[in-house]
Protein backbone atom coordinates (compact mmCIF):
# COMPACT_ATOMS: atom_id res chain seq x y z
CA UNK A 1 0.00 0.00 0.00
CA UNK A 2 1.46 3.08 -0.76
CA UNK A 3 1.50 6.84 0.88
CA UNK A 4 -0.92 9.23 -0.33
CA UNK A 5 1.15 12.76 -0.05
CA UNK A 6 -1.44 16.22 -0.30
CA UNK A 7 0.79 19.25 -0.84
CA UNK A 8 -1.37 22.30 -0.35
CA UNK A 9 -0.51 25.88 0.46
CA UNK A 10 -3.72 28.02 1.13
CA UNK A 11 -2.16 30.99 -1.00
CA UNK A 12 -2.00 30.46 -4.55
CA UNK A 13 1.56 30.91 -6.35
CA UNK A 14 3.77 29.72 -3.80
CA UNK A 15 4.84 27.08 -5.92
CA UNK A 16 2.77 23.76 -5.04
CA UNK A 17 2.67 22.17 -8.46
CA UNK A 18 6.14 22.77 -9.41
CA UNK A 19 7.16 21.23 -5.98
CA UNK A 20 4.74 18.59 -6.66
CA UNK A 21 6.36 18.08 -9.94
CA UNK A 22 9.45 17.65 -8.44
CA UNK A 23 9.07 15.27 -5.55
CA UNK A 24 7.36 13.27 -8.02
CA UNK A 25 10.51 13.32 -10.37
CA UNK A 26 12.43 12.97 -7.97
CA UNK A 27 10.56 9.42 -5.63
CA UNK A 28 10.54 8.49 -9.27
CA UNK A 29 14.35 8.77 -9.61
CA UNK A 30 14.71 6.65 -6.61
CA UNK A 31 13.29 3.98 -7.80
CA UNK A 32 9.67 4.53 -6.59
CA UNK A 33 6.46 3.86 -8.92
CA UNK A 34 4.57 7.43 -8.58
CA UNK A 35 1.53 8.71 -9.47
CA UNK A 36 0.84 13.00 -10.04
CA UNK A 37 -2.71 13.68 -8.98
CA UNK A 38 -3.41 17.38 -10.20
CA UNK A 39 -6.47 18.00 -8.63
CA UNK A 40 -6.80 21.57 -9.22
CA UNK A 41 -10.04 20.53 -11.62
CA UNK A 42 -11.11 23.72 -13.80
CA UNK A 43 -7.91 24.83 -13.66
CA UNK A 44 -5.04 22.17 -14.26
CA UNK A 45 -1.47 23.15 -14.23
CA UNK A 46 0.42 20.31 -13.49
CA UNK A 47 0.52 18.23 -17.36
CA UNK A 48 1.83 21.69 -18.51
CA UNK A 49 4.47 21.56 -16.00
CA UNK A 50 5.91 17.95 -16.71
CA UNK A 51 5.46 18.69 -20.48
CA UNK A 52 2.36 15.86 -20.68
CA UNK A 53 -0.54 18.27 -21.83
CA UNK A 54 -0.46 16.92 -25.39
CA UNK A 55 -1.04 13.52 -23.98
CA UNK A 56 -4.45 13.64 -22.29
CA UNK A 57 -7.19 11.74 -22.99
CA UNK A 58 -9.23 10.66 -19.62
CA UNK A 59 -8.84 12.61 -16.58
CA UNK A 60 -9.43 12.66 -13.13
CA UNK A 61 -13.57 13.66 -13.28
CA UNK A 62 -13.77 11.04 -15.87
CA UNK A 63 -12.28 8.48 -13.88
CA UNK A 64 -14.59 9.13 -11.30
CA UNK A 65 -17.41 9.44 -13.23
CA UNK A 66 -16.64 5.80 -14.25
CA UNK A 67 -16.35 6.72 -18.23
CA UNK A 68 -13.06 4.58 -17.37
CA UNK A 69 -10.74 2.87 -15.02
CA UNK A 70 -8.38 4.79 -12.71
CA UNK A 71 -5.91 3.21 -14.77
CA UNK A 72 -6.55 3.93 -18.19
CA UNK A 73 -7.02 7.97 -16.89
CA UNK A 74 -2.86 7.99 -16.00
CA UNK A 75 -0.52 9.34 -18.40
CA UNK A 76 2.98 7.93 -18.62
CA UNK A 77 5.88 10.15 -17.92
CA UNK A 78 7.81 10.96 -20.98
CA UNK A 79 11.24 10.34 -19.65
CA UNK A 80 10.65 8.02 -16.88
CA UNK A 81 9.01 4.68 -16.74
CA UNK A 82 7.79 4.97 -12.99
CA UNK A 83 6.44 7.81 -13.26
CA UNK A 84 2.36 8.61 -14.08
CA UNK A 85 0.09 11.96 -14.24
CA UNK A 86 -3.27 11.80 -13.65
CA UNK A 87 -4.32 15.03 -14.87
CA UNK A 88 -7.39 17.29 -13.68
CA UNK A 89 -10.35 18.58 -16.13
CA UNK A 90 -10.66 21.51 -17.81
CA UNK A 91 -13.87 22.04 -18.21
CA UNK A 92 -15.64 21.05 -14.98
CA UNK A 93 -15.41 22.47 -11.90
CA UNK A 94 -14.66 21.69 -8.07
CA UNK A 95 -18.12 20.70 -7.24
CA UNK A 96 -17.87 18.23 -10.11
CA UNK A 97 -15.86 15.36 -7.58
CA UNK A 98 -17.01 14.87 -3.83
CA UNK A 99 -14.15 14.23 -1.20
CA UNK A 100 -16.19 10.80 -0.89
CA UNK A 101 -15.35 9.64 -4.31
CA UNK A 102 -11.01 11.48 -4.14
CA UNK A 103 -11.13 9.52 -1.06
CA UNK A 104 -12.06 6.10 -3.09
CA UNK A 105 -9.89 7.23 -6.10
CA UNK A 106 -6.74 7.60 -4.24
CA UNK A 107 -7.34 4.46 -2.56
CA UNK A 108 -7.47 2.87 -5.95
CA UNK A 109 -3.97 4.54 -6.98
CA UNK A 110 -2.20 4.11 -3.92
CA UNK A 111 -2.96 0.51 -4.12
CA UNK A 112 -0.49 -0.05 -7.33
CA UNK A 113 1.89 2.89 -6.60
CA UNK A 114 4.53 3.68 -3.98
CA UNK A 115 2.92 7.38 -3.98
CA UNK A 116 0.76 9.14 -5.07
CA UNK A 117 1.56 12.93 -4.45
CA UNK A 118 -1.76 15.23 -4.86
CA UNK A 119 -1.30 18.59 -5.69
CA UNK A 120 -4.01 21.22 -3.98
CA UNK A 121 -5.77 23.77 -5.89
CA UNK A 122 -5.18 27.26 -3.73
CA UNK A 123 -7.61 28.19 -1.70
CA UNK A 124 -9.48 25.97 1.35
CA UNK A 125 -13.59 25.65 -0.17
CA UNK A 126 -14.29 22.27 -1.93
CA UNK A 127 -11.10 22.25 -4.10
CA UNK A 128 -8.79 21.76 -0.85
CA UNK A 129 -11.37 19.48 0.71
CA UNK A 130 -11.32 17.59 -2.44
CA UNK A 131 -7.42 17.50 -2.35
CA UNK A 132 -6.97 16.27 0.96
CA UNK A 133 -9.82 13.48 1.52
CA UNK A 134 -7.91 10.83 0.51
CA UNK A 135 -4.59 11.70 1.94
CA UNK A 136 -3.05 10.52 4.99
CA UNK A 137 -0.05 13.03 5.45
CA UNK A 138 -0.01 16.60 3.96
CA UNK A 139 3.10 18.59 2.32
CA UNK A 140 2.61 22.43 3.26
CA UNK A 141 4.38 24.91 0.93
CA UNK A 142 4.87 28.65 2.24
CA UNK A 143 7.06 31.51 0.46
CA UNK A 144 8.97 33.40 3.07
CA UNK A 145 6.41 36.20 3.25
CA UNK A 146 3.76 36.87 5.35
CA UNK A 147 0.78 36.55 3.44
CA UNK A 148 1.86 33.09 2.58
CA UNK A 149 2.51 32.39 5.98
CA UNK A 150 -0.61 33.76 7.39
CA UNK A 151 -2.58 31.26 4.69
CA UNK A 152 -0.24 28.24 5.59
CA UNK A 153 -1.62 28.79 9.32
CA UNK A 154 -5.24 28.46 8.41
CA UNK A 155 -4.29 25.04 6.56
CA UNK A 156 -2.29 23.68 8.89
CA UNK A 157 -5.25 24.31 11.40
CA UNK A 158 -7.40 22.62 9.21
CA UNK A 159 -5.69 19.81 8.08
CA UNK A 160 -5.29 19.06 11.51
CA UNK A 161 -8.82 19.26 12.26
CA UNK A 162 -9.15 16.68 9.41
CA UNK A 163 -6.44 14.75 11.22
CA UNK A 164 -4.08 14.54 8.30
CA UNK A 165 0.07 14.99 9.78
CA UNK A 166 1.37 18.19 7.76
CA UNK A 167 5.13 19.16 7.39
CA UNK A 168 6.73 22.14 5.90
CA UNK A 169 8.62 22.76 2.81
CA UNK A 170 9.69 26.56 2.64
CA UNK A 171 10.06 27.56 -0.75
CA UNK A 172 11.85 30.24 -2.86
CA UNK A 173 14.31 31.55 0.39
CA UNK A 174 16.60 33.78 -1.01
CA UNK A 175 19.89 33.35 1.48
CA UNK A 176 21.14 36.83 1.01
CA UNK A 177 18.01 38.51 1.75
CA UNK A 178 17.71 36.79 5.15
CA UNK A 179 21.47 37.25 5.60
CA UNK A 180 20.29 41.20 4.74
CA UNK A 181 17.50 40.73 7.03
CA UNK A 182 15.31 41.36 4.57
CA UNK A 183 13.49 38.05 4.28
CA UNK A 184 12.18 35.94 6.69
CA UNK A 185 14.27 32.87 7.74
CA UNK A 186 12.95 29.50 7.41
CA UNK A 187 13.25 29.34 11.26
CA UNK A 188 11.12 32.44 11.66
CA UNK A 189 8.64 30.77 9.22
CA UNK A 190 8.35 27.29 11.40
CA UNK A 191 8.50 29.36 14.53
CA UNK A 192 5.27 30.75 13.57
CA UNK A 193 4.01 27.52 11.74
CA UNK A 194 4.83 25.42 14.35
CA UNK A 195 6.12 22.41 11.98
CA UNK A 196 8.24 19.72 11.06
CA UNK A 197 10.58 21.20 8.15
CA UNK A 198 11.46 18.81 5.67
CA UNK A 199 13.11 21.57 3.90
CA UNK A 200 13.88 25.04 2.44
CA UNK A 201 14.25 25.38 -0.91
CA UNK A 202 16.48 28.32 -2.73
CA UNK A 203 15.21 30.98 -5.10
CA UNK A 204 16.16 29.47 -8.10
CA UNK A 205 16.24 30.85 -11.69
CA UNK A 206 16.61 27.59 -13.54
CA UNK A 207 12.98 26.58 -11.73
CA UNK A 208 11.46 29.09 -13.92
CA UNK A 209 13.29 27.99 -17.11
CA UNK A 210 12.69 24.13 -16.80
CA UNK A 211 9.10 24.62 -15.71
CA UNK A 212 8.34 26.99 -18.72
CA UNK A 213 10.02 23.86 -20.76
CA UNK A 214 7.47 21.19 -19.22
CA UNK A 215 10.38 19.70 -17.59
CA UNK A 216 10.72 19.28 -13.53
CA UNK A 217 14.19 20.51 -12.59
CA UNK A 218 15.59 18.06 -10.50
CA UNK A 219 16.07 16.13 -14.01
CA UNK A 220 18.18 18.61 -15.44
CA UNK A 221 19.96 18.03 -12.00
CA UNK A 222 21.34 22.20 -11.92
CA UNK A 223 21.25 24.54 -9.14
CA UNK A 224 20.74 24.32 -5.26
CA UNK A 225 16.63 24.12 -5.82
CA UNK A 226 16.80 20.89 -7.39
CA UNK A 227 19.16 19.55 -5.15
CA UNK A 228 17.35 20.42 -2.54
CA UNK A 229 14.03 19.04 -3.86
CA UNK A 230 16.31 16.12 -4.15
CA UNK A 231 17.41 15.67 -0.79
CA UNK A 232 13.37 15.87 0.21
CA UNK A 233 12.53 13.50 -1.57
CA UNK A 234 15.01 11.26 0.06
CA UNK A 235 14.01 12.52 3.81
CA UNK A 236 10.03 11.53 2.32
CA UNK A 237 11.35 8.27 0.89
CA UNK A 238 12.74 7.56 4.65
CA UNK A 239 16.25 7.81 3.46
CA UNK A 240 18.79 8.87 5.91
CA UNK A 241 19.96 12.51 5.14
CA UNK A 242 21.68 15.19 6.84
CA UNK A 243 19.63 17.76 7.92
CA UNK A 244 20.40 21.19 6.51
CA UNK A 245 21.45 23.99 9.41
CA UNK A 246 17.58 25.30 9.76
CA UNK A 247 17.63 26.12 13.26
CA UNK A 248 19.14 29.76 13.97
CA UNK A 249 22.07 29.77 16.96
CA UNK A 250 20.10 30.81 20.01
CA UNK A 251 17.75 28.00 19.11
CA UNK A 252 20.52 25.56 18.69
CA UNK A 253 22.26 26.74 21.61
CA UNK A 254 18.96 26.59 23.82
CA UNK A 255 18.44 23.14 22.57
CA UNK A 256 21.72 22.05 23.33
CA UNK A 257 21.32 23.22 26.73
CA UNK A 258 18.46 21.34 27.15
CA UNK A 259 15.85 24.32 27.09
CA UNK A 260 13.99 24.04 24.28
CA UNK A 261 10.49 22.12 23.32
CA UNK A 262 9.89 19.92 19.80
CA UNK A 263 7.79 21.69 18.01
CA UNK A 264 4.37 20.58 18.05
CA UNK B 1 -56.44 42.52 21.05
CA UNK B 2 -53.85 41.40 23.87
CA UNK B 3 -51.28 41.34 21.87
CA UNK B 4 -51.83 44.88 19.95
CA UNK B 5 -51.89 46.06 23.70
CA UNK B 6 -48.66 44.22 24.50
CA UNK B 7 -46.87 45.84 21.41
CA UNK B 8 -48.73 49.29 22.77
CA UNK B 9 -46.68 48.82 26.09
CA UNK B 10 -43.28 47.50 24.19
CA UNK B 11 -43.40 50.81 22.04
CA UNK B 12 -44.69 53.87 24.47
CA UNK B 13 -44.18 52.69 27.58
CA UNK B 14 -40.94 50.63 28.18
CA UNK B 15 -40.30 51.55 31.88
CA UNK B 16 -44.35 51.38 32.98
CA UNK B 17 -44.93 47.87 31.87
CA UNK B 18 -42.39 45.73 31.02
CA UNK B 19 -42.44 44.60 27.68
CA UNK B 20 -43.00 40.96 26.87
CA UNK B 21 -39.32 41.01 24.77
CA UNK B 22 -36.81 43.05 24.14
CA UNK B 23 -34.50 43.03 21.46
CA UNK B 24 -30.90 43.90 22.24
CA UNK B 25 -27.33 44.53 20.83
CA UNK B 26 -24.74 43.23 23.50
CA UNK B 27 -21.12 42.33 23.73
CA UNK B 28 -22.00 39.01 22.67
CA UNK B 29 -24.23 40.11 19.94
CA UNK B 30 -27.65 40.19 19.30
CA UNK B 31 -29.84 39.37 22.24
CA UNK B 32 -33.41 38.45 22.68
CA UNK B 33 -34.76 39.69 25.71
CA UNK B 34 -37.80 37.10 26.76
CA UNK B 35 -40.60 37.57 29.87
CA UNK B 36 -41.12 33.81 30.13
CA UNK B 37 -44.42 34.69 32.15
CA UNK B 38 -45.96 36.76 29.49
CA UNK B 39 -47.99 35.04 26.61
CA UNK B 40 -47.13 34.01 23.54
CA UNK B 41 -48.77 35.92 21.15
CA UNK B 42 -47.06 39.29 23.12
CA UNK B 43 -43.61 37.89 22.71
CA UNK B 44 -43.95 37.07 19.14
CA UNK B 45 -45.44 40.55 18.39
CA UNK B 46 -42.91 43.05 20.89
CA UNK B 47 -39.82 41.01 18.61
CA UNK B 48 -41.70 41.45 15.57
CA UNK B 49 -42.32 45.11 15.76
CA UNK B 50 -38.99 45.41 16.88
CA UNK B 51 -37.48 43.22 13.44
CA UNK B 52 -39.86 45.18 11.39
CA UNK B 53 -38.02 48.60 12.58
CA UNK B 54 -34.89 47.49 10.60
CA UNK B 55 -35.22 43.75 9.04
CA UNK B 56 -32.13 44.77 6.78
CA UNK B 57 -29.87 45.44 10.07
CA UNK B 58 -31.23 42.16 11.39
CA UNK B 59 -31.20 39.58 8.46
CA UNK B 60 -28.57 36.68 9.22
CA UNK B 61 -28.16 37.62 12.58
CA UNK B 62 -27.25 34.81 15.43
CA UNK B 63 -29.70 35.54 17.97
CA UNK B 64 -29.08 34.60 21.68
CA UNK B 65 -32.33 34.39 23.79
CA UNK B 66 -32.89 34.86 26.96
CA UNK B 67 -35.58 33.69 29.04
CA UNK B 68 -36.51 36.02 32.32
CA UNK B 69 -38.63 34.44 34.92
CA UNK B 70 -38.97 31.25 32.70
CA UNK B 71 -40.06 28.95 31.87
CA UNK B 72 -41.10 29.22 28.13
CA UNK B 73 -44.72 28.45 27.75
CA UNK B 74 -45.40 25.40 25.81
CA UNK B 75 -45.04 26.20 21.43
CA UNK B 76 -43.44 29.17 22.47
CA UNK B 77 -39.93 28.38 21.19
CA UNK B 78 -41.61 26.96 17.91
CA UNK B 79 -42.93 30.67 17.47
CA UNK B 80 -39.38 32.02 17.59
CA UNK B 81 -38.11 29.31 15.27
CA UNK B 82 -40.61 30.63 12.65
CA UNK B 83 -40.36 34.12 13.34
CA UNK B 84 -36.26 33.34 13.34
CA UNK B 85 -37.09 32.10 10.31
CA UNK B 86 -39.26 34.61 8.70
CA UNK B 87 -36.54 37.29 9.35
CA UNK B 88 -33.89 35.17 8.34
CA UNK B 89 -32.05 35.24 12.05
CA UNK B 90 -30.46 32.37 13.81
CA UNK B 91 -31.62 31.34 17.15
CA UNK B 92 -28.07 29.75 18.55
CA UNK B 93 -28.20 29.99 21.89
CA UNK B 94 -31.51 29.42 24.42
CA UNK B 95 -30.69 30.23 27.82
CA UNK B 96 -32.11 31.56 31.35
CA UNK B 97 -31.41 35.40 32.62
CA UNK B 98 -31.49 34.39 36.00
CA UNK B 99 -29.45 33.47 38.79
CA UNK B 100 -28.15 30.02 38.41
CA UNK B 101 -30.70 29.61 41.25
CA UNK B 102 -33.67 29.71 38.64
CA UNK B 103 -31.79 27.20 36.02
CA UNK B 104 -33.76 24.10 36.76
CA UNK B 105 -36.86 26.01 35.80
CA UNK B 106 -35.95 26.53 32.45
CA UNK B 107 -36.71 24.31 29.30
CA UNK B 108 -32.83 24.70 28.10
CA UNK B 109 -29.52 24.44 29.83
CA UNK B 110 -28.19 27.40 30.38
CA UNK B 111 -24.90 28.25 28.95
CA UNK B 112 -22.60 28.79 32.05
CA UNK B 113 -23.78 25.34 33.03
CA UNK B 114 -21.29 24.39 30.53
CA UNK B 115 -23.73 21.70 28.87
CA UNK B 116 -24.33 21.96 25.01
CA UNK B 117 -27.05 23.85 24.42
CA UNK B 118 -29.74 22.55 22.53
CA UNK B 119 -30.04 23.98 19.14
CA UNK B 120 -33.60 25.64 19.47
CA UNK B 121 -33.21 26.63 15.23
CA UNK B 122 -32.50 23.64 13.17
CA UNK B 123 -28.74 25.03 12.11
CA UNK B 124 -25.59 23.24 11.95
CA UNK B 125 -23.09 25.02 12.88
CA UNK B 126 -24.38 26.26 16.54
CA UNK B 127 -21.33 24.68 18.49
CA UNK B 128 -19.25 27.55 16.63
CA UNK B 129 -21.19 30.27 18.13
CA UNK B 130 -22.16 28.70 21.90
CA UNK B 131 -19.91 25.99 23.10
CA UNK B 132 -17.79 26.87 26.02
CA UNK B 133 -14.45 26.45 23.94
CA UNK B 134 -14.64 26.39 20.13
CA UNK B 135 -11.81 25.14 18.85
CA UNK B 136 -12.95 23.88 15.63
CA UNK B 137 -12.55 25.88 12.74
CA UNK B 138 -15.09 28.38 12.97
CA UNK B 139 -17.11 29.28 10.18
CA UNK B 140 -15.68 32.23 8.72
CA UNK B 141 -18.81 34.39 8.02
CA UNK B 142 -19.63 33.65 11.59
CA UNK B 143 -16.24 34.82 12.71
CA UNK B 144 -16.70 38.31 10.67
CA UNK B 145 -20.32 38.29 12.16
CA UNK B 146 -19.12 37.92 15.64
CA UNK B 147 -16.71 40.96 15.05
CA UNK B 148 -19.04 43.09 13.23
CA UNK B 149 -21.80 42.48 16.18
CA UNK B 150 -18.58 42.86 18.72
CA UNK B 151 -17.50 46.56 17.56
CA UNK B 152 -19.12 49.14 18.89
CA UNK B 153 -21.58 50.43 15.92
CA UNK B 154 -22.13 54.11 16.39
CA UNK B 155 -23.50 54.95 13.32
CA UNK B 156 -26.10 52.43 12.88
CA UNK B 157 -29.30 53.65 13.47
CA UNK B 158 -31.13 50.50 14.18
CA UNK B 159 -29.05 49.47 16.93
CA UNK B 160 -30.74 49.23 20.18
CA UNK B 161 -28.40 50.47 22.65
CA UNK B 162 -30.83 50.39 25.40
CA UNK B 163 -28.42 49.02 28.25
CA UNK B 164 -25.08 50.52 28.31
CA UNK B 165 -24.66 48.82 32.11
CA UNK B 166 -22.51 45.81 32.51
CA UNK B 167 -24.06 42.44 33.00
CA UNK B 168 -23.28 41.17 36.21
CA UNK B 169 -25.23 37.97 36.46
CA UNK B 170 -22.41 37.29 33.36
CA UNK B 171 -19.74 37.33 36.08
CA UNK B 172 -21.25 35.57 38.65
CA UNK B 173 -22.27 32.80 36.09
CA UNK B 174 -18.77 32.30 35.04
CA UNK B 175 -16.60 29.43 35.23
CA UNK B 176 -13.42 29.16 36.55
CA UNK B 177 -10.60 28.94 33.47
CA UNK B 178 -9.60 27.36 31.37
CA UNK B 179 -6.90 26.05 29.57
CA UNK B 180 -5.95 25.30 26.13
CA UNK B 181 -2.72 23.76 24.17
CA UNK B 182 -1.54 26.48 21.50
CA UNK B 183 -0.88 27.08 18.72
CA UNK B 184 -4.24 29.00 18.10
CA UNK B 185 -4.29 29.21 14.32
CA UNK B 186 -5.47 31.49 11.88
CA UNK B 187 -9.35 31.09 11.31
CA UNK B 188 -9.79 29.66 14.71
CA UNK B 189 -12.22 31.48 17.21
CA UNK B 190 -11.87 30.68 20.95
CA UNK B 191 -14.18 31.30 23.13
CA UNK B 192 -14.60 30.81 27.13
CA UNK B 193 -16.79 32.31 29.63
CA UNK B 194 -14.33 32.01 32.53
CA UNK B 195 -10.92 33.05 31.96
CA UNK B 196 -8.73 31.64 29.43
CA UNK B 197 -5.08 30.21 29.86
CA UNK B 198 -3.08 29.31 26.46
CA UNK B 199 0.32 27.67 26.20
CA UNK B 200 1.45 28.33 22.99
CA UNK B 201 1.08 31.37 20.91
CA UNK B 202 -1.96 32.96 19.55
CA UNK B 203 -1.12 33.84 16.08
CA UNK B 204 -2.13 36.15 13.57
CA UNK B 205 -5.79 35.98 12.33
CA UNK B 206 -7.10 33.54 15.13
CA UNK B 207 -9.27 35.49 18.43
CA UNK B 208 -9.54 34.45 21.68
CA UNK B 209 -12.26 35.41 23.71
CA UNK B 210 -13.10 35.39 27.41
CA UNK B 211 -15.61 36.68 29.49
CA UNK B 212 -12.89 36.76 32.23
CA UNK B 213 -9.24 37.08 31.62
CA UNK B 214 -6.97 36.12 29.09
CA UNK B 215 -3.54 35.00 29.80
CA UNK B 216 -1.10 33.52 26.94
CA UNK B 217 1.83 31.89 27.66
CA UNK B 218 3.84 32.00 24.38
CA UNK B 219 3.28 34.89 21.81
CA UNK B 220 -0.21 36.95 21.55
CA UNK B 221 0.07 38.29 17.73
CA UNK B 222 -3.66 37.80 17.19
CA UNK B 223 -7.00 39.47 18.48
CA UNK B 224 -7.80 38.99 22.26
CA UNK B 225 -10.81 40.08 23.77
CA UNK B 226 -10.80 39.98 27.22
CA UNK B 227 -13.75 40.53 29.81
CA UNK B 228 -16.82 40.67 27.51
CA UNK B 229 -19.68 42.12 29.10
CA UNK B 230 -18.17 43.02 32.14
CA UNK B 231 -15.44 46.18 30.73
CA UNK B 232 -12.57 45.38 33.76
CA UNK B 233 -10.41 42.60 32.74
CA UNK B 234 -6.95 42.12 31.83
CA UNK B 235 -4.46 40.01 28.66
CA UNK B 236 -1.39 39.29 29.55
CA UNK B 237 1.18 37.80 27.14
CA UNK B 238 4.69 36.74 27.04
CA UNK B 239 4.79 38.13 23.85
CA UNK B 240 2.33 40.80 23.24
CA UNK B 241 2.50 41.51 19.69
CA UNK B 242 -1.23 41.61 19.24
CA UNK B 243 -3.40 42.62 15.86
CA UNK B 244 -6.25 43.87 18.32
CA UNK B 245 -6.73 43.92 21.58
CA UNK B 246 -10.24 44.52 23.36
CA UNK B 247 -11.58 44.64 27.04
CA UNK B 248 -14.55 45.02 27.21
CA UNK B 249 -16.46 47.76 25.07
CA UNK B 250 -12.89 49.09 24.42
CA UNK B 251 -10.50 48.50 21.65
CA UNK B 252 -7.04 49.04 20.84
CA UNK B 253 -4.68 48.03 18.66
CA UNK B 254 -0.99 48.52 18.09
CA UNK B 255 0.96 51.55 17.16
CA UNK B 256 1.92 50.94 13.56
CA UNK B 257 5.77 51.63 14.78
CA UNK B 258 5.77 49.68 17.08
CA UNK B 259 8.90 47.64 18.59
CA UNK B 260 7.65 44.72 20.50
CA UNK B 261 9.34 44.36 24.05
CA UNK B 262 11.07 41.57 24.76
CA UNK B 263 9.24 40.88 28.01
CA UNK B 264 5.98 40.06 29.58
CA UNK B 265 3.31 42.43 28.99
CA UNK B 266 0.16 43.49 30.35
CA UNK B 267 -2.59 45.09 29.64
CA UNK B 268 -5.70 46.28 31.25
CA UNK B 269 -8.86 48.06 31.70
CA UNK B 270 -10.38 49.68 34.41
CA UNK B 271 -13.15 51.40 32.38
CA UNK B 272 -11.66 54.52 31.13
CA UNK B 273 -9.15 53.05 28.44
CA UNK B 274 -6.73 50.12 27.72
CA UNK B 275 -3.24 50.60 29.58
CA UNK B 276 -0.15 48.15 28.27
CA UNK B 277 2.48 48.19 30.56
CA UNK B 278 5.23 45.36 31.26
CA UNK B 279 4.21 42.71 33.66
CA UNK B 280 6.67 42.99 36.63
CA UNK B 281 5.03 39.66 38.40
CA UNK B 282 2.02 40.94 39.85
CA UNK B 283 -0.84 42.35 39.04
CA UNK B 284 -1.92 46.32 38.89
CA UNK B 285 -3.76 46.95 42.51
CA UNK B 286 -6.72 47.69 41.29
CA UNK B 287 -6.88 44.88 38.80
CA UNK B 288 -5.98 41.93 41.76
CA UNK B 289 -9.82 43.00 43.44
CA UNK B 290 -11.58 42.62 39.91
CA UNK B 291 -10.70 38.78 39.22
Amino acid sequence: MGRAIVITSGKGGVGKTTTTANLGAALAQLGHSVVLVDADIGLRNLDVVMGLENRIVYHLVDAIRGKCTAQKALIKDRRMENLWLLPASQTDDKDAVTPEEMRKLIGELRATHDFVLIDSPAGIEQGFKNAIAGADEAIVVATPEVSSIRDADRVVGLLAAADVPARLIVNRISPNLVKKGDMLSQADVIEILALELLGAVPLDDIVIATTNKGVPAVLEGKGLAAKELTRIAKKLAGVEVEDKEAVGFFTRLSRALGLSASPA
Amino acid sequence: MESTNALAAAVEEPIAVRPAAILKGTARGLEALVDGSAPIDAITAALTSRIEEAPGFFRGSDVRVRVEDGPLAAGCLARLDELAARFDLRIVEVSAAKKAADADAVPQPSLAAGTAPAPAAPVAPVESASSPVVAAQADPELAVLMQMLDAPAPSAPAAPVTTPEPEPELAAAAPGARLVIGPVRSGVILEHRGHLVIFGDVNPGAEVRAEGNIVVLGRLRGTAHAGIGRDVGFILALRLEPQQLRIGRKVARAADSDTPANDAEIAYCTGDAIVVERYLGKLPKNLATSI
